[in-house]
């Protein structure tokens, strides 16, 4: 467990599946253990970061993700963890 | 030549960054170059001579960030220290600066003479991105040469600016972190100094602030005390900042990353959709995407199959005199017969493989260099966790369709090592091109084309089963997908021609000799009146329970060398390409279904075995072949009754 969703609670905040496409949102945490949080620290996805979502898949499928200006895919399940705070 | 004539680069940047197009442009070798991350799975070395120096090239697999735990990393991070090259060429995305930083950040602190490739300019331009070369390279102090490695343009600027690089003496910036994570550092450097490592300790401090497993072992066997102060200082740091002290470090570098960007970076508002950017829409849409990739695989099904067909007719119609010419020319005696079956061979080679291979090869490396492929992957990732894996083994199925054996050792794009045998197991199965020629020709010549896709989505359905079974037997849990999407770009012929001719070359150069061979064996065989022998031996599986006729025995023992062989054998033992007069419609597509499914070829055994041990080699093996057999057996009672 993490120290890291402690924020996770605030107001306005959401998971990253949560947004609708073409809507961003600001990384308040990313809930993991430490190789995920890494994983994803390294592709840019950090708390503070803004995060767009691009578009989602059918029946819960993968989202597709601007941040840190490139495009990435994230699996459901790995962006249900990503909570972000609706811009 | 004298050794300061002799000079050493590494080039290391992350997956698609135009890194391999580099290393081909600068040595000449062609190696396959791929539209997705971590196409570059072993090393590649390559020398140029310039400038009357000899460059040595290395070239490493793409690497998402020096930090994460998996085999490529440890392996590049090595080899920078192993080959303590004179110089190492990062080379960035420039449409994807501020994520390609984090790893170029990393990479400065391994103190080696860098070297920044801004690749991919005229991308970044179309999309409105301009990059402030002079002041990124004034922040972080090493040369940034723009390029745009598939027209070659900037390259030779690299080079002369690695050779100018080796005469002189660089200096260096520390790029720092938050104050208490530098007090970290350096109290942990002071502790470490006199390490035997070849590491910079400064370095060995910030991995160690990273848990870094690799360097705390062997830190602690050296210098005990250091491991327990990072113990201390993480705990400190854990403190100020409330999560772990990775996490902190990763967090400062990717911010820092983000800052350098943004005073670096314009990007202009307001632009024109391109027309990739309009097709990116349509392709990704939760509908139209996957009618698009209905269509487009579809459209490819087809396209290979009308050209094939055509080709091979064509073919047929230009080589159908040349028996008779040649027992003109030398006669029908023993060794002119056996003279003719080698002829015959490659022939049949030609005229039944080549021309649908062709076609295939075309349209996969098109739609690999568009892009298209890591939208696939993206699709098709929710079924994929059905199987117990994920989006990106589509990648592995994709290029399985073209050989089995880069298939299987592209499974090592997956993150653990669970996925990556159920992948491999399930690209085994995947009807490589050489398969695709026994269903194309056979089937969808001879049967109808209905018939043929209906054999593609019979193994679709397959592969998903097995793929269940398998993720049912592994242990553990289905790792999730994170993958970065490579914008589509224009695709480009002479790479695509280029590729597609490497491909063929190696099915030439590989595929003929043992045609040859075996062709001249199976006619000696023949003529030597052995083959009613060997064929009855293998006759209770293949006539009573297959009901194929009993040369096929000695044809699908040839075609664990090469599966096509099974198709060109035939031929070259009938003395025709018209295969309705020897086969039935049933044992057409029974001989498919076999053909599809037992043993992998001789190649994919070897590389499963390299891969995975013999053990596991040999279950895959065995296990297909008696599940082909029986599969097929009962494909044949079911077309016996139906199929009239």
């Amino acid at each position: 467990m993490h120290h890291r969703h402690g924020a996770g609670d605030r107001r306005g905040c959401i998971n990253l599946t949560g947004l609708d496409d073409g809507q961003s949102g600001i990384i308040v945490s990313v809930m993991g253990g430490e190789m995920l949080t890494k994983r994803l620290a390294d592709l840019g996805i950090t708390p503070g970061k803004e995060l767009k979502l691009i578009r989602k898949t059918l029946f819960s499928g993968p989202v597709q993700v601007e941040v840190a200006g490139s495009k990435l895919v994230i699996g459901w399940g790995l962006a249900s963890k990503i909570m972000v705070e609706v811009k | 030549m004298r050794d300061d004539n002799k000079i050493n680069i590494v080039l290391a940047g992350q997956g698609n960054s135009g890194k391999s197009t580099i290393f081909n442009y600068l040595t000449g070798l062609h190696q396959h170059i791929g539209n997705w991350a971590g196409k570059t799975i072993e090393k590649a070395e390559g020398t140029l001579f310039y400038r009357d120096h000899m460059v040595d090239v290395l070239d490493l697999p793409g690497i998402y960030s020096l930090t994460t735990v998996s085999e490529e990393e440890l392996i590049s991070r090595s080899y920078i220290i192993k080959q303590n090259p004179d110089c190492v060429i990062n080379v960035v995305d420039s449409t994807n600066l501020e994520r390609s930083l984090i790893f170029t950040l990393q990479l400065l602190e391994l103190e080696r003479p860098v070297i920044i490739a801004l690749n991919m300019t005229d991308l970044a331009k179309r999309k409105g991105i301009t990059v402030d070369v002079k002041k990124l390279q004034k922040i972080l102090n090493v040369p940034v040469i723009p390029t745009i490695a598939s027209r070659g343009s900037g390259l030779t600027r690299l080079v002369d600016k690695a050779i100018d690089l080796k005469t002189g003496k660089p200096e260096r910036t520390i790029h720092k972190y938050g104050k208490e994570i530098e007090q970290g550092i350096e109290e942990l450097s002071d502790q470490l100094k006199g390490i035997d490592l070849p590491y910079p300790l400064r370095w060995i401090a910030i991995k160690l602030l990273e848990k870094d497993s690799d360097i705390t072992a062997r830190v602690s066997e050296l210098k005990p005390r250091a491991v327990e102060s990072s113990l201390r200082i993480m705990e400190e740091l854990e403190e100020i900042h409330g999560h772990d002290s990775p996490l902190v470090i990763a967090d400062e570098r990717s911010l820092l990353a983000s800052r350098i960007t943004r005073e670096t970076v314009r990007i202009a508002k307001d632009r024109e959709l391109s027309l990739n950017e309009r097709l990116e829409v349509l392709t990704t849409h939760k509908v139209t995407g996957y009618l698009f990739m209905i269509l487009i695989l579809g459209g490819m099904f087809l396209a290979v199959f009308s050209f094939g067909n055509r080709l091979s007719e064509w073919l047929d119609s230009i080589f159908s005199g040349w028996h008779d010419l040649w027992e003109a020319a030398v006669g029908t005696s023993f060794w002119p017969a056996l003279g003719w079956s080698a002829i015959e061979s490659v022939l049949a080679l030609i005229q039944i493989a080549f021309p649908y291979i062709l076609p295939f090869y075309i349209l996969l490396y098109l739609l690999e260099d568009w892009g298209y492929i890591a939208r696939i992957s993206f699709l098709m990732d929710k079924l994929m966790h059905k199987m117990g894996i994920h989006g990106k083994a589509c990648i592995s199925f994709i290029i399985g369709l073209g050989c089995n054996v880069p298939g299987c050792l592209s499974c090592r794009i997956m993150e653990s090592k669970r996925e990556r045998f159920i992948t491999a197991v399930l690209v085994t199965l995947v009807p490589c091109s050489a398969v695709s020629v026994i269903v194309f020709g056979l089937v969808g010549k001879y049967v109808g084309l209905l018939w043929a896709l209906g054999l593609y989505i019979f193994a679709t359905v397959l592969i998903f089963i097995v793929g269940k079974i398998s993720s049912k037997l592994m242990i553990g849990e289905p790792v999730e997908l994170i993958m970065p999407m490579p914008d589509y770009k224009t695709p480009n012929i002479k790479t695509i021609f280029s590729q597609t001719w490497d491909s063929l070359k190696e099915f030439i150069y590989i595929a003929a000799p043992i045609v040859i061979v075996s062709g001249v064996v199976i006619q000696g065989i023949n003529l030597a009146g052995w083959m009613p022998a060997i064929a009855s031996v293998m006759s209770p599986v293949t006539v009573n329970w297959l009901g194929l006729p009993a040369v096929t025995g000695i044809l699908l023992i040839f075609g664990i060398l090469r599966k096509e062989l099974i198709l060109v054998m035939l031929a070259a033992y009938l003395g025709t390409t018209d295969f309705n007069e020897v086969l039935t419609s049933q044992q057409m597509i029974t001989l498919a279904v076999v053909s599809m499914f037992y043993v992998p070829c001789v190649a994919t055994i070897s590389v499963l075995w390299k891969e995975y041990g013999w053990k596991k080699a040999l279950v895959i093996t065995l296990a297909e072949t008696a599940f082909a057999i029986v599969l097929a057996g009962l494909v044949k009672r079911g077309l016996d009754v139906f199929m009239v």
